[in-house]
């Protein structure tokens, strides 16, 4: 079980329906204190009753201290997640992580975004920071066939911008990535967020690009499937993989087993933990000799087998 | 040794807290101090904290020396602002990595040093700065409150 301590405390202040079957969810924290900040493009793992978790870009501004917002489209063949963050209700406390982002904004002198239905989120929290940096940017949002623009009611604030164009599918104005992409000057970036179909055709006409092309999936985080090895919990007898990129001490923890941890850096052992097989690669700044040949420090320790059994 | 400690007297420049964690600190001219609680509306005192789960009698109070913020600049090129350091006392002037096992006073209120604090990587996700391995060594005071009181910015500190 996740310990409140170790995330953000929020209060769901308001519930607002969009189209689309998309719910738009304000939070706050309970004592309206300041949130912890973000930057544009950053998301939120939102850690659910049930203890799912699952992620949600941040379609606020940035520059609003006190209030996250975050989207929703409910998802009837999803994984669960949507239909429990439909239920929920606002007065409702819900932790979250520290907002992180890996959907950053480049440095360019012009920023070009392609949004794919509710993959509109993150750009609302980039474009009201570019209008205040005076930056120039452009929009083209894409809805399916039969759906309307996601988040019409975010989206209503821009309604005088010139550069946001709008395209429904087989609707007769489909749009054309490799045109957009034609246009590309080399000072300018390119953000793709939608279904896989739009990243993959902004991949394969965006090679040339390079890092200018940032996109971000939604679905299953693929990097999660990714594992870079197993952690083996002896006691439980639970099996946890470590995605690449995640400390051991982050995916036991995403996994629900809350090992004590302080500095998360290796230089106070406070997560110290016996392993009983597997070859552990030590990183922590401290430990005794005799005592690495035992212990391991999940905070900033790996393996370099396949897996590592410890005495959890 | 001891006689050329007691002989240091430096200030309160910076007084913060926050009542959960990883919320933003706020800056406040006076804070009050509660003996063997912490202090009032911190996440230290409520059991709010990050590190509540794990609860330490000596991590009522924790202080921070203006000096490293000042070498992180100097040396580092790192700007760390006194609500990002997370600890509640920003002091000039005095030796706090001396100052475990001691009592000293701030303002009305008396406090005993019980550990130095180690650097965590909880600021490094609040801040989006790279410094644990800067602030090795330098990394603040845990202390706890002998004596209540109230403690204002610009207030002495003094040993006792
Ligand atoms: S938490 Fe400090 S060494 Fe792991």
């Amino acid at each position: 079980m996740r310990n409140r301590i170790h995330s953000v405390t929020t209060e769901i202040v308001s519930i607002e329906d969009d189209v689309n079957n998309i719910k738009i969810f304000t939070l706050s924290d309970p004592d309206g204190w300041p949130l912890p900040s973000f930057m544009p493009g950053a998301h939120l793992d939102i850690y659910l009753p049930s203890g799912l978790i699952r992620q949600y870009s941040l379609c606020s501004d940035p520059n609003n201290k006190t209030q996250y917002m975050i989207a929703v489209q409910m998802e009837i063949e999803g994984r669960g997640g949507s239909s429990e963050m439909h239920n929920l209700s606002e007065g409702m406390i819900l932790p979250v992580s520290l907002p992180r982002n890996h959907f950053s904004l480049g440095d360019a002198k012009r920023h070009i975004f392609i949004a794919g239905g509710i993959g509109i989120t993150p750009f609302l929290s980039m474009l009201p920071d570019l209008i205040s940096k005076e930056i120039d940017w452009e929009l083209h949002i894409c809805a399916k066939f039969g759906e309307k623009i996601s988040c019409q009611s975010l989206l209503k604030k821009y309604e005088k911008e010139p550069n946001i164009y709008k395209y429904i599918s087989h609707g007769g104005n489909r749009l054309s990535i490799e045109k957009v992409i034609s246009k590309i000057k080399s000072d300018e970036h390119l953000y793709c967020c939608g279904p896989s179909s739009m990243i993959n055709d902004a991949n394969i006409n965006g090679k040339a690009l390079g890092d200018r092309l940032h996109f971000e999936k939604f679905g299953i985080d693929e990097h999660l499937e990714d594992a870079a090895y197993q952690v083996v919990l002896k006691k439980s007898g639970s099996v946890v993989k470590v995605p690449k990129g995640q400390t051991m001490l982050g995916a036991l923890r995403v996994a629900g087993f809350d090992v004590p941890a302080s500095c998360e850096g290796g230089i106070c052992l406070e997560c110290k933990t016996r392993f009983l097989a597997g070859t552990p690669i030590h990183r922590d700044l401290v430990m005794q000799p005799s005592d690495r040949k035992e212990f391991i420090t999940p905070c900033v320790s790996s393996c370099s087998s396949e897996s590592i059994e410890l005495d959890l | 040794m001891t006689k050329n400690l007691a002989r240091w007297s430096g200030e309160i420049v910076g007084l913060h807290k926050t009542p959960r964690s990883f919320l933003p600190m706020k800056n406040f001219r006076c804070l009050s101090l509660i003996a063997g609680v912490g202090i009032d509306g911190d996440r230290h005192a409520t059991g709010e904290a990050f590190h509540s789960d794990r609860p330490e009698e000596g991590r009522q109070i924790t202080l921070f020396e203006e000096e490293t913020i000042d070498a992180l600049l100097r040396d580092h090129n790192i700007i760390l602002r006194p609500e990002d350091h997370r600890r509640n006392v920003t002091t000039r002037d005095v030796p706090l990595n001396h100052l475990v096992g001691k009592k000293f006073k701030i303002g009305e209120a008396i406090l005993e040093g019980t550990r130095l604090s180690t650097p965590c990587r909880h600021i490094e996700q609040i801040t989006g700065l790279e410094l644990f391995n800067q602030l090795l060594n330098r990394s603040g005071l845990n202390a706890k409150i002998i004596v209540s009181g109230k403690i204002f910015t610009g207030d002495e500190i003094r040993m006792v």
